[in-house]
């Protein structure tokens, strides 16, 4: 099936996808049956000046009706705003996406950097010291809280050890951001020449990532020697070996085999990993969508909650979307499943 | 022990740090000298009505009234003397015999930062700004019976008031209703947003020391002197407000040097604060009360000896211990101790938990009902206190239970529309030093600090005739009565004020308490 | 399943669930190693009341944030409550979320799995669909979301956590009851005559089942951690009760000023039981199909 009709068949599907999530989450936030008005007028209002506010957001209405009129704003790109810090929740978003996508990568990057070698050499000689090893640190991995990791790096690298900065953020309180080009502050720090902001974006940067390593690295541990082992024993492989190809060959072939699997599974590892990442940022004061996220949901700001709820699914759609781009291109064989 | 209020007012020992200057105080960026300042949050709006997290702080640098504080200083330290009020903006006035209209003559030349002088015009405009929104500063206007404000020419506005009030004075001394270069403001204003609230959410334009210059939303604001003020320039002509929502990470910030100054520190953190070689703290008396509130038109509490019950079930050193680290003043009165009037003869509540227990009894409370202490995150005293309030009533077979809400939540209900939380935290303590003004936020059943339904006609009459008396004597005699009866009744379970402490670099000095906690950048200098 | 097959050099050696617990853990220590500190948790919790040397729950304003030692073996937190009692206490909440979200898992997600297998058809496709959308959620995101809308019950939790669960259980089922569905067996029952839900619940369930067992322990451990998450960020179990993460929310506030015993302990703890249940799922897994681990989440 041709890339194009693929894309376009994702997309029909997932709009309803979205529209349902959304209007999901809309009903969600308003179970508790929190009243915002009295936060949004003040202690000093009246009780006339509550009722004005009241309609003036339409919260006088049906809930379909004001359902109906978030969705036509949603649909114009405008997600409302958030009743805490009264800016628009699109653009609050967009200036944290930067900081999320940079952790996720970095994160990501390294988790499977240790993850999938560690993952095929597991695989590759099964039930021995390094796969049972291997195993035992990824079962660890999936044990530890994530917060409480990021906290305990804290204490011990910046309290205790004072190598570390304090988690505040992407950058040291001096420093100005470098002109903006990718939106990771150590990339623009480096392109710009900024020694300074490089190295104290690389400072911020190391103990979050380093979490976010951890936790991704586990699962993909885990299941990249899931995969591996099976495409070892698989029919291809044993014929190969029955045929007296080299070892190494052998496992040139199983990993080439893998890759797609694997592939997949990062992709998808991916949208769960932001929900870790999030409880990451949140304990460095990262600055990114999901510190923003979170807030927002255990400060009950509905809008911002839709609007964040709404950009992960996208995410998510969007992750799917270019992993299924990725298998079909590298594998024609499996472009039928759809 | 009677205290004597000006030893409280003039605060504890001051603990200064000694020894090493080992970090730089201050960094000079760009021209002038820069203050560093971490705090919980970026200001999130610049409209002293309106407030928001953030507003007060900064707005309180910028907004500067037409009277102010007279001054003394004390072991090398200044304070506030809120027995003198001098000019400010305004140089002079008059009060006609009756005291209801006041003429305030403005001092000339008085510049904004965008250069246009300070007319009457530009007071009438700000008052009218108040009036209309209906929120903060048309409390105040109402507190000092202030009903219209008017140009009478280029350098005179006249107050006019419903009756007499020895509070306007001091009430002027605020930052709200903020005085503002209405010249400027109504460049901005639309047909829609007639005062310039938008505007007013990123800029100021006041005639005060500072002036906003910059503000990155949710990161930081940088606030700069105006250099058309009417007085000296100030020593820091910078100041960078920089948002680190980690109590302990601003700590770590004030020690390592990169910020040098840090509001209300976490308790946990002052004792060893106080021994840090890098850091100077400084404490001044608290003047707002934290406080458990019963409302009284809620079972079980709508009997008074339930709350007094209560009152004697607490042990009042033991929470000062646990929750302030011995880092508060026991409460006595809802006027706090720094305040004229102030007088905790009536407080007997010390701990005696048979006493509670046997009160209960007679009032035949109900030892089954589940009672629920709502408390928020909006102080971080909130969930200790709580819990250990809760454990002190367990312990005389109240089936009590510390729960949480949000923040907004606890702001919605205890506002004077709702007002229907049977029992919970706050923090609240008067602006104004005026035992008058103490009580009509408090105590009045029209108070907007009130939250919790306490409604005395007896307190309200003595309330609203002080308003209006210009005898000190009589005021002095009708807050006493108020104390009186307000303990009585024990609406609230009285704890304690918490000491104000400032964490700052060690070689900053000139720090000089406000009644709004908040530190004036025009004090500060390095020295 | 095959049975373990004792070395035949030694003689029976005592009881014989004594050797076919042996045998198992010499297949798989991680199994073993699981079981066993979960035992131990178990233990802990049900002695706990008796164990604990002060009231979990017991404030005490004049001995706040002491250090451990003393009286106080894990130091005491931010109101005067001893850490040890605590961190016992802890336990026996663990399980008291873990196994009712569980269950609860079970309950929907095992008859939905065995019908939506069987049946296919709309049926199937609809809920497949229902299931793939909550995929595309975090699921800390939309456990976070729903128990901050609903309250900080712990049957808020105990549902939230269960419901989520769900999909992985009847995932799972389905995939067996999928499998089994054109076996000879059941045709032949089918051919008898059997009502449909007899079928399902007597001749497919059993077989179908184990899939869905070893999995409980995965989705144990997933309870714990996500429940102690939740109270983390505020928006579960509230203090004073006794729970991990309730716990490690106070001690982050202390963490980074020194007193670190309030947040690392609970931490621990938490830790080591859903290692044990992971480590318990993760060899139940490999006993019933090491080729086969579930991609489910």
């Amino acid at each position: 099936m041709p890339i194009g009709l693929l894309i376009t068949r994702r997309v029909l599907l997932v709009v309803p996808l979205l529209v349902a999530i959304l209007l999901f989450t809309f009903l969600l936030v308003r179970i508790g049956g929190q009243d915002p008005v009295g936060l949004l007028a003040g202690p000093t209002a009246t009780q006339a000046e509550i009722e004005m506010i009241r309609a003036q957001l339409a919260l006088d209405q049906p809930i379909w009706v004001q359902f109906g009129v978030y969705f036509g704003k949603v649909l114009q790109g405008d997600l409302g705003s958030s009743w805490l810090s009264n800016r628009p929740i699109l653009t609050e978003l967009l200036e944290r996406a930067p900081a999320t996508f940079e952790l996720l990568f970095w994160g990501v990057l390294i988790g499977a950097g240790i993850g999938i070698p560690v993952g095929l050499r597991a695989a590759f000689r099964p039930d021995g010291a390094f796969d049972q090893a291997s195993r035992f640190l990824s079962l660890l991995g999936f044990s530890i809280p994530t917060y409480w990791l990021g906290l305990v790096m804290l204490f011990v690298f910046f309290f205790l050890l004072e190598w570390a900065p304090p988690g505040m953020g992407r950058l040291s309180l001096f420093l100005e951001q470098p002109p903006a080009v990718t939106g990771s502050y150590l990339i623009d720090g480096l392109i710009a020449a900024q020694w300074d902001v490089a190295s104290s974006a690389f400072a911020q940067l190391v103990l979050p990532v380093f979490c976010v390593a951890i936790i991704s690295a586990a699962p993909i541990i885990k299941q990249t020697r899931a995969i591996a082992l099976e495409v070892l024993s698989s029919d291809y492989i044993r014929y190969a070996r029955a045929q007296g190809l080299p070892q190494h060959e052998v496992r040139r072939m199983a990993l080439r085999n893998s890759t797609t699997p694997i592939v997949t599974f990062v992709g998808t590892e991916l949208t769960g990993l932001v929900g870790t990442t999030s409880l990451i940022e949140y304990v460095f004061a990262w600055g990114g969508m999901g510190q923003y996220g979170l807030s927002a949901i255990i400060q009950n700001d509905f809008a911002a909650i839709q609007g964040y709820v709404l950009v992960l699914a996208l995410f998510s759609v969007l992750v799917f979307l270019l992993v299924d781009v990725i298998v079909m291109l590298t594998e024609p064989r499996a472009g039928a499943r759809a | 022990m009677a205290l004597e209020r000006r030893d409280l007012l003039l605060g504890t020992a001051a603990l200064a740090a000694g020894s090493a200057l080992s970090a730089p105080a201050v960094h000079a960026q760009g021209a002038g000298r820069t203050l560093i300042l971490a705090a919980p949050g970026a200001p999130e709006g610049f409209d002293g009505d309106a407030l928001r997290p953030g507003t007060q702080e900064v707005v309180v640098q910028c907004y500067e009234g037409l009277t102010r504080y007279g001054r003394v200083i004390r072991d090398g330290r200044p304070y506030l003397n809120p027995d003198v009020i001098e000019g400010h903006l305004a140089e002079s006035w008059t009060t006609s015999p009756d005291g209801k209209t006041w003429v305030f003559r403005l001092r000339q030349g008085i510049r904004s930062p965008f250069g246009n002088e300070l007319t009457a015009e530009d007071v009438e405009w700000s008052w009218a700004k108040s009036f209309a929104q209906r929120r903060t500063g048309a409390f105040i206007a109402n507190v000092s019976n202030v009903t219209a404000v008017k140009a009478l020419n280029r350098y005179d506005v006249e107050f006019t008031l419903s009756a007499p009030s020895m509070i306007l004075l001091a009430a002027l001394t605020l930052y709200v209703p903020g005085i503002y270069d209405s010249t400027e403001a109504k460049k901005h204003a639309t047909a829609d947003d007639p005062w310039a609230l938008r505007w007013m959410e990123t800029n100021t334009a006041g005639y005060g020391a500072y002036h906003v210059e910059s503000v990155r939303a949710g990161e930081q604001a940088v606030i700069v002197a105006n250099r058309n003020y009417f007085r000296e320039q100030p020593h820091f002509q910078r100041v960078i407000y920089r948002a680190v929502p980690s109590a302990a990470s601003r700590i770590t910030l004030l020690r390592s040097g990169q910020v040098q100054w840090i509001h209300r520190p976490l308790l946990q953190q002052v004792a060893e604060l106080r021994s840090a070689p890098r850091v100077k703290t400084e404490d001044s008396f608290g003047r707002t009360i934290a406080s458990i509130r019963m409302n009284m038109g809620i079972a079980p509490f709508t009997d008074r000896r339930v709350r007094q019950a209560f009152n004697f079930a607490v042990d009042r050193q033991a929470l000062i211990q646990g929750v302030f680290f011995g880092l508060a003043e026991p409460a006595r009165s809802i006027v706090p101790p720094i305040v004229a009037g102030y007088d905790p003869s009536f407080f007997n509540y010390d701990y005696n938990p048979q006493r509670a227990r046997q009160l209960l009894q007679e009032a035949n409370f109900d030892f089954n009902q589940q009672i629920d202490i709502l408390y928020s995150q909006i102080f971080n005293w909130e969930e200790p206190m709580s819990i250990q309030v809760a454990s002190q009533l367990q312990q005389i077979g109240v089936r009590a239970r510390a729960t949480r809400i949000t923040d907004s939540d606890m702001r919605a209900r205890g506002a004077p529309a709702r007002q229907d939380m049977p029992m919970f935290s706050f923090e609240d303590g008067p602006i104004v030093l005026d035992p008058v003004y103490s009580n009509f936020l408090l105590t009045h059943s029209r108070g907007v600090s009130n939250r919790a339904r306490f409604a005395n006609p007896q307190v309200d009459a003595a309330i609203d005739e002080a308003r209006q008396s210009l005898d000190p004597a009589r005021r002095i005699e009708l807050m006493r009565t108020v104390q009186r009866i307000w303990m009585e009744e024990a609406p609230w379970i009285v704890t304690a004020y918490p000491t104000v402490w400032e964490a700052m670099a060690p070689n900053i000095v000139g720090w000089c308490p406000h009644p709004d906690d908040h530190e004036r950048w025009y004090d500060l200098r390095v020295g | 399943m095959s049975d373990a097959a004792l070395p035949a050099a030694r003689p029976a050696l005592g009881p014989r669930w004594l050797r076919r617990v042996i045998g198992i853990s010499r297949r798989s220590p991680t199994l073993a190693i699981g079981a066993a500190i979960l035992l131990c948790f178990a233990a802990l919790a049900i002695v706990a009341p008796w164990l604990v040397p002060h009231d979990p729950i017991a404030a005490n304003p004049r001995n706040v944030l002491a250090a451990p030692g003393g009286a106080h073996l894990m130091g005491t937190d931010g109101n005067g409550m001893d850490v040890f009692s605590r961190v016992l206490a802890g336990a026996a909440w663990a399980f008291g979320i873990a196994i009712p979200a569980v269950i609860v898992g079970l309950v929907v997600g095992v008859p939905l799995g065995l019908y939506t297998g069987y049946k296919g058809g709309w049926a199937d496709e609809i809920i497949m669909r229902v299931f793939d959308a909550l995929r595309v959620f975090p699921s800390i995101i939309l456990a976070l979301a729903v128990v901050a809308a609903a309250g900080p019950l712990l049957l808020n939790v105990v549902l939230v956590i269960g419901f989520l669960d769900s999909p992985v259980f009847a995932r799972v089922v389905r995939a067996e009851v999928l499998a089994l569905r054109n076996s000879t067996f059941v045709e032949s029952a089918i051919a008898a005559g059997n009502p449909t839900w007899r079928i399902l619940f007597v001749h497919i369930l059993p077989n179908a089942i184990q899939g869905a067992m070893a999995q409980s322990a995965v989705r144990a451990a997933w309870a714990v951690r996500i429940s102690a998450t939740l109270a983390f960020l505020g928006v579960g179990i509230q203090p004073p009760t006794p729970e991990w993460g309730a716990m490690i929310r106070q001690g982050a506030e202390y963490l980074v000023t020194g007193q670190w015993w309030v947040g690392i302990f609970p931490g621990i703890a938490l830790i080591l039981m859903v290692l044990g249940l992971n480590m318990l799922g993760d060899g139940l897994q490999d006993l019933l199909d090491p080729r086969r681990k579930a991609a489910s989440k």
